[in-house]
């Protein structure tokens, strides 16, 4: 065989070899390789020294709260989309098509009013200086929105599934 | 060269099926499969999330807000990918974030700590010498360093293909690039590491 050194895309073949991920017929190819090839041989040697100090760095366990504090948090988020439900809810614990609608337009205009507040007040151009600090907050206000589309989604499934369960 | 390297298909697929099922469990109202999903995947990603960032708050935080996201999603959940693909992605994301906005900007600090936070070995039968614990240390210590040096993105992959035994294609997915890519990224951590680390054997 070619000596894998002679190109990177082959090279790997040597990290598979080491990891033990190589299929018995390639495994014993390189074996065969690696005995009579010097550079080959201490790149081996040099590789499962890295994979052996790598399997030396353990992980401490999970925290016990773990599961807890999540469950928790998702509770919160439930009881949040609860309280927010429940004003559209009719008195069977059902979500009519009207105030669904109403909730929707309610949903709307609470984003809008959102949107608005967030907005700084209307001022000058800034200058290039000042551009470029608006530019680094760019990422948390497009989480942020990205964050409330992903609610308002779940929230209109949320409505929408209701929904059609009350027309049932 | 995929035809080189062992696959293990059934078993993959086997759990491409489980996943995907309790997935659409949940999707359709089985809070119970989030728990066999949470106990399933917990620590693989709290692991990998501590790798990446090196600080053990940070990473389960992190952590918890990857299940968040897994447990918001569920009503728009697609089985379009393999779950670990999905998952990890998640992860991958908020980590590299994390990174970015210097949530870990403790991680010298913690570097260069005693490192009590890090696990205790479990010895079964003695408890290893002061010196032994010494070398172990500097040895965590030095490892930790060498990973924490790669690039973020060179850090994630050679964190999937070394403790999560991801195959290139995942791990392409994972990172939004191409299988090629990858193993240019491994390549050359794997390099770096070995520069580093080679002096270990």
């Amino acid at each position: 065989m070619n000596c894998p050194m002679e190109s990177r895309e082959n090279a790997q073949l040597l990290v598979d070899y080491c990891a033990g991920k190589l299929d018995p017929e390639w495994e014993a190819r390189l074996d065969g390789h690696i005995a009579t090839c010097a550079a080959c041989g201490e790149f081996a040697r040099r590789q499962r020294a890295v994979w052996e100090a790598l399997d030396g760095w353990d992980a401490a366990p999970v925290s016990a709260d773990f599961d807890r504090r999540l469950y928790r948090r998702i509770e919160a988020q439930v009881s949040w989309w609860d309280l927010l439900v429940r004003p559209f809810r009719s008195p069977l614990g059902t979500v009519t098509p009207r105030r669904t609608l109403a909730g929707a337009a309610a949903a709307c205009l609470l984003l809008t009013a959102g949107i608005l507040l967030e907005r700084p007040a209307i001022s000058p151009a800034p200058a290039p200086n000042e551009m470029a600090q608006v530019d680094t907050v760019q990422p948390e206000q497009v989480e942020r929105t990205l964050d409330a589309m992903e609610m308002l989604n779940e929230f209109s499934h949320h409505v929408r599934t209701e929904g059609s369960g009350s027309k049932l | 060269m995929a035809e080189r390297v062992k696959t293990d298909i059934g078993k993959a697929a086997a759990a491409l099926d489980l996943d995907t099922e309790l997935m659409v469990r949940l999707k359709e109202g089985d809070g119970a499969s989030f728990g066999v999903l949470l106990e399933k995947h917990r620590l693989s990603v709290v692991h990998f999330l501590y790798r990446m960032v090196q600080n053990y708050a940070v990473a389960e935080e992190l952590a918890q807000e990857v299940f968040l996201r897994v447990y918001r999603s569920r009503s728009t959940y697609e089985p379009t990918a393999k779950f670990t693909t999905w998952l990890f992605r998640i992860a991958t994301h908020l980590a590299l974030n994390a990174l970015r906005d210097g949530k870990n900007e403790r991680l010298q600090e913690r570097l260069d700590d005693d490192t009590s936070d890090m696990p205790v070995r479990q010895v079964s039968d003695r408890r290893p010498s002061v010196e032994q614990s010494m070398v172990y240390q500097a040895k965590l210590d030095e490892i930790r360093r060498a990973i924490a040096a790669l690039p973020e993105k060179q850090r994630a992959a050679v964190l999937m293909h070394k403790y999560e035994e991801m195959e290139y294609s995942q791990i392409a997915k994972v990172l939004s690039c191409s299988e090629s890519a990858v193993k240019s990224l491994l390549f050359r951590a794997y390099e770096a590491l070995r520069a580093r680390l080679a002096h270990m054997a």
